[in-house]
C-alpha cells in the first residue's frame, strides 16, 4: 500500500501541523523523528483517523482517503500503535487481541482459535512465555508494549504506522520487532516508524523525515543521513540566546540538595543543587524522568534512596511529603494543570489559599474572609491575573491566568523553593512572555526556581543553568557560556542513541 | 453552591408546609410538631455526617445499621452490664465512631473503594446490633427517654436541641475552617489537594470517623425516642440521609455542598412524610412520591450547577 499526504494542518490552540506532506511507497519504512511537540504523534493519529486534519488531502494507493474513525482507518487497512497503550487492563491478551480485530460484534467467539491465534502472535513478538489467557493487568510495561504491537499485527493492515513502539523495550526485544516490520515491509505493506531512537531509526528505515515545529525540515533516504545531521535539523538554528543573558547576583549557598535521589523511573542516582536565585532548567525528552524527578523532590513520588534537604531558615532540613516540603518554603505546579493543579469549581480565593490556610486563619483555624480577600486581591494584582474578582470560579480563566493564579498559591505561603513542571504548558505566548517576566522578577527577588520543559528555547531564555536528563539518568550540566540547542539535544538523546545496534545480527539468525 | 440555591430549597420547604396547609385540616397542630420533632434528631444528625462525606468524594452506606449498633451496644451496656445511662451513651457513640474509623482505615488508607466497604460494614453493623441485642427489642425504661422528651412546655427536646446545635456548629467547621477547606478541596481535586500539602487519607478518614461518630449519637436518639434499643432501627437511613444531602444541594460527585442546605433537605424529607400520612396517601404512594422528590432535586441541581 503506498500513502501520499498532502498540505495536512491541524490547529489546537495554536497550530501544531502546518501544511505536511509525505510520500509513502509500498513495501518502505518511514522514519519521523522530532523533538517532543513537533506533531509526529498528531500527523500519526490523523493518518489512523483518531484524529482529522483542518486541510489537506491523504492518497491510500491513489484513492482519496479521510477516515472519520480509527475503525473506519482499519477497514481502510491502516492500523496504529499508539504511545498511550490502549489494552483493557482486565481482559485476557488473547481476548484484547481479539477486540482489535473482530469486525462481527455478535457471532460466537471461537475461544480456540482466537487463543490459537494470539499464541502465534505472541511468539512472533517474543513472547512464548505469556499464556494467551493471561490477564494483561498482570504483564509488565514492556510485555503489555508487545502486546500491543501484537495487536496491530494481528489485523494485517497494510499501512503499520507505531508511535514509540520500543520505549520500554529492551534491545533484542526492538531488534526482534525491527526483523517483523522488515518483513512486513519485504511482504509490500507500508510501515511510518516513529521513535526518538535515531540509531535504530536510520537503521532500519529506508527513508526519514524530520519534522519541527509542525513543518517537515526535511525527508531523506537514510542512507544520506546521518545522527547528527537528524539532531541538527530537529533542533533548528541556533538563535542567539546567550545575547539576551542578564546578569544573576547568585548567592553561593543551596536551597535544594538533592543527593544521590533514586526512584523507578531515575534508574541512576541523581545529585545536584539549586542556589538562592537561580533559576536551574531541567531538558529532556518525554519519559526520561523530568517530571518524576521534580514530583519525587516534592515528596509526591515514592523514591527509593537518597536524600532531598531542602533550606529552612537555614537548616537543611530532609524532606519526604508535600507537607514538610512547603513547610520549608518549596511550591510544585505540575504540568497537568487540570488534573494535579487546580480545583476548577471553586473560586479562584479558595485555589489560592489552598496550600496556606494557616496564613489566612486565627489560632484556633477559623478562617478570616476579609484576612483572605485582601492577600488573594494582592496577589491577582501582583501577578497581573485577569479575572472578575476573587469569587470568580477558576474554570472560567484562561489557562495563562490558571497558571499565574497557581504561582499565586506558592506566592500566598511565601514559598522560597519552587518546583515547576512545563510552566507555559498549553498558554499563549503572550502568557508565556508574562510568566517568563514574573519568573526573573522572583528569581532576583531571591526565589530559587527549577523548572522542567520540553522546549529548549525556553529554558535557555529563562534558566541560569541547564541539566540535562536522558532515559532516568543526569548526563550533563550547561552553563549559558556553552549551551547550544543542539548540544543539548545530542546530550537528549545519548542514553537512546548508545542502544545496542544488534539489528543486522538478528537479520543473520533469522 | 451559591446563596441561590438554598433560597430555591427554602422556598421548595416552604411551598411544601402551604401546600399540606391547604389540603389538610390537621396539619398545621401539635401532633405534626411533636412528630417532626420526635423524627427529626437521628435523621439530622446522619444527615450531617453524610453530607462531609459525600464532600469529600466518598460515601457512606453504613449509617441505618451503625445507627442500629449503637442503640444495640446502649441497650447491651444498660440491660446487661448495669452501666450508668452516661456511660452507657459514651460506650454507643465511641461504639460508632470505631465503625467510622474501620471504614476510614479500610477505604481512605488501604484505598478499597469506599461504596464496597461501607456496604460490608451495613450488614456487618447490622449482624452486630442483633447480637449485642440478642435480636430482640431491649426495653430501657423511662430515664432514656428524658433525651427525646420534650423540655418543659417548649415542645423541644435535648434530643432535638442537640442536633440543631450540631447543625450550626458543622455548617461552621465546613464553611470557616480549615478542616472545611480541606474536606471540600479532597472532594473537588484530589491529586491537587495532595500537591497542595493536604492529607486526602487523612481528611477522608476523619470524616468518615464523624460520620461514625453522628450514626452513633443517632443511635442514642432513636434509642431514647422509643424507650427501647431496636435492633431493626434505621433501615434504609443512609438513603435518606444521602436524599437530604442531595436536595440540599450537595453532589454526589464531591466537592460542594452544605450543612444547612441538608438540614432543609431533611426538613422537606420529613415534612413530605408527615404531610402525605396526614392526607391519606398509602404507604406505597408515600415512596413513589418522595422518590421523584429526590431525582426532581438532581434535575433541579445540575440545572442550577451544571
Amino acid at each position: 500500500m503506498r500513502i501520499v499526504a498532502e498540505g495536512i494542518c491541524k490547529s489546537f490552540s495554536n497550530q501544531v501541523l502546518h501544511e505536511v506532506d509525505l510520500a509513502i511507497p509500498a513495501g518502505s519504512i518511514h522514519g519521523l523523528v522530532g523533538e517532543n511537540g513537533a506533531g509526529k504523534s498528531t500527523l500519526a493519529k490523523i493518518i489512523a483517523g483518531l484524529m482529522q486534519a483542518d486541510a489537506g488531502t491523504l492518497h491510500l494507493d491513489d484513492a482519496p482517503y479521510s477516515p472519520p474513525s480509527a475503525a473506519e482507518a482499519l477497514r481502510a487497512g491502516v492500523a496504529i500503535c499508539t504511545q498511550e497503550l490502549s489494552l483493557v487492563d482486565d481482559l485476557s491478551v488473547s481476548d484484547n487481541i481479539l477486540l482489535a480485530t473482530s469486525t462481527v460484534k455478535l457471532a460466537r467467539i471461537d475461544r480456540r482459535a482466537a487463543d490459537a491465534r494470539a499464541s502465534t502472535l505472541l511468539d512472533l513478538v517474543g513472547l512464548r512465555d505469556v499464556a494467551p489467557r493471561t490477564r494483561v493487568r498482570s504483564l509488565s510495561l514492556a510485555e503489555k508494549q508487545l502486546v500491543e504491537i501484537a495487536k496491530v499485527l494481528a489485523t494485517d493492515a497494510k499501512l503499520l504506522i507505531l508511535d514509540e513502539p520500543t520505549s520500554a523495550l529492551t534491545g533484542p526485544q526492538a531488534d526482534r520487532l525491527h526483523a517483523i516490520l522488515r518483513d512486513r515491509a519485504i511482504a509490500g505493506a507500508c510501515v511510518i516508524y516513529i521513535s526518538h531512537r535515531l540509531s535504530d531509526v536510520l537503521d532500519i528505515c529506508d527513508e526519514v523525515t524530520v519534522l519541527r515545529d509542525g513543518r517537515v525540515r526535511l525527508a531523506l533516504p537514510s542512507e544520506r543521513l546521518d545522527e547528527k545531521t537528524l539532531i541538527r535539523e530537529m533542533a533548528g538554528a541556533d538563535a542567539d540566546f546567550n545575547a539576551r543573558r542578564r546578569t544573576s547576583k547568585q548567592l553561593a549557598d543551596a536551597r535544594l540538595t538533592v543527593e544521590n535521589l533514586r526512584t523507578a523511573a531515575l534508574s541512576h542516582p541523581i545529585s545536584f543543587a539549586c542556589k538562592r536565585g537561580e533559576i536551574l532548567g531541567i531538558a529532556g525528552l518525554a519519559g526520561a524522568g523530568r517530571s518524576e524527578l521534580l514530583r519525587t523532590v516534592f515528596g509526591l513520588d515514592r523514591r527509593i534512596g537518597g536524600s532531598v534537604r531542602i533550606d529552612a531558615d537555614g537548616i537543611a532540613t530532609e524532606v519526604r511529603t508535600p507537607r514538610q516540603a512547603i513547610r520549608c518554603g518549596a511550591g510544585f505546579v505540575a504540568e497537568d494543570r487540570a488534573g494535579d493543579g487546580v480545583f476548577p469549581a471553586q473560586a479562584l480565593k479558595f485555589n489560592i489559599t489552598v496550600a496556606g490556610l494557616g496564613r489566612i486563619a486565627d489560632r484556633a483555624g477559623r478562617l478570616v474572609r476579609s484576612q483572605e480577600r485582601s492577600a488573594v486581591l494582592k496577589l491577582l494584582k501582583d501577578l497581573r491575573v485577569k479575572s472578575d474578582g476573587v469569587d470568580q470560579k477558576m474554570r472560567e480563566l484562561s489557562g495563562g491566568n490558571q497558571q499565574k493564579s497557581l504561582l499565586a498559591r506558592w506566592l500566598h505561603c511565601e514559598s522560597r523553593l519552587l518546583l515547576l513542571d512545563e510552566p507555559t504548558r498549553g498558554i499563549d505566548v503572550a502568557a508565556k512572555l508574562a510568566v517568563h517576566e514574573e519568573l526573573v522578577r522572583l528569581r532576583d527577588a531571591g526565589m530559587s526556581i527549577v523548572a522542567v520543559s520540553s522546549e529548549v528555547e525556553e529554558l535557555q531564555s529563562l534558566c541560569d543553568r541547564i541539566l540535562v536528563l536522558s532515559k532516568g539518568k543526569l548526563v550533563a550540566e550547561f552553563q549559558p557560556g556553552n549551551w547550544s540547542q543542539e548540544a543539548i539535544l545530542a546530550a537528549a538523546f545519548s542514553e537512546y542513541v548508545q542502544e545496542p545496534q544488534g539489528l543486522k545480527q538478528a537479520h543473520g539468525s533469522a | 453552591m451559591g446563596a441561590l440555591g438554598e433560597h430555591v430549597v427554602l422556598l421548595s420547604l416552604v411551598a411544601i408546609i402551604v401546600f399540606f396547609g391547604l389540603i389538610s385540616e390537621s396539619f398545621f397542630s401539635l401532633t405534626t410538631v411533636s412528630t417532626l420533632v420526635n423524627q427529626l434528631p437521628a435523621l439530622t444528625v446522619v444527615a450531617i455526617g453524610m453530607t462531609l462525606v459525600l464532600i469529600s468524594g466518598a460515601i457512606d452506606l453504613s449509617v441505618g445499621s451503625v445507627l442500629a449498633l449503637s442503640a444495640g451496644v446502649i441497650g447491651a451496656c444498660i440491660a446487661v452490664f448495669g452501666l450508668p445511662l452516661p456511660l452507657a451513651a459514651l460506650v454507643g457513640i465511641v461504639a460508632g465512631g470505631l465503625a467510622g474509623f474501620t471504614n476510614g482505615a479500610l477505604g481512605a488508607y488501604l484505598r478499597l473503594p469506599i461504596f464496597i466497604v461501607t456496604l460490608g460494614m451495613l450488614e456487618v453493623a447490622r449482624g452486630l446490633a442483633y447480637l449485642a441485642t440478642d435480636s430482640q427489642t431491649v426495653y430501657l425504661g423511662a430515664s432514656i427517654q428524658g433525651f427525646a422528651l420534650p423540655i418543659g412546655s417548649t415542645g423541644i427536646s435535648a434530643a432535638f436541641a442537640t442536633a440543631l446545635l450540631l447543625v450550626i456548629a458543622f455548617d461552621f467547621i465546613l464553611k470557616s475552617t480549615i478542616f472545611g477547606r480541606q474536606i471540600v478541596a479532597v472532594g473537588s481535586n484530589e491529586s491537587a489537594a495532595e500537591v497542595s500539602g493536604i492529607d486526602p487519607r487523612q481528611v477522608r478518614c476523619t470524616v468518615l470517623v464523624i460520620s461514625g461518630l453522628l450514626a452513633g449519637l443517632a443511635g442514642l436518639m432513636n434509642a431514647s425516642y422509643l424507650g427501647s434499643a431496636d435492633p431493626n432501627a434505621g433501615v434504609g437511613l443512609e438513603l435518606s440521609a444521602i436524599a437530604a444531602a442531595v436536595i440540599g444541594g450537595t453532589s454526589l460527585m464531591g466537592g460542594r455542598g452544605s450543612v444547612s442546605g441538608a438540614f432543609l433537605g431533611v426538613l422537606i424529607v420529613s415534612v413530605l412524610q408527615i404531610g402525605l400520612a396526614q392526607i391519606g396517601v398509602t404507604e406505597p404512594m408515600k415512596r413513589v412520591i418522595t422518590g421523584a422528590v429526590i431525582i426532581m432535586a438532581v434535575i433541579l441541581d445540575r440545572w442550577r450547577a451544571p
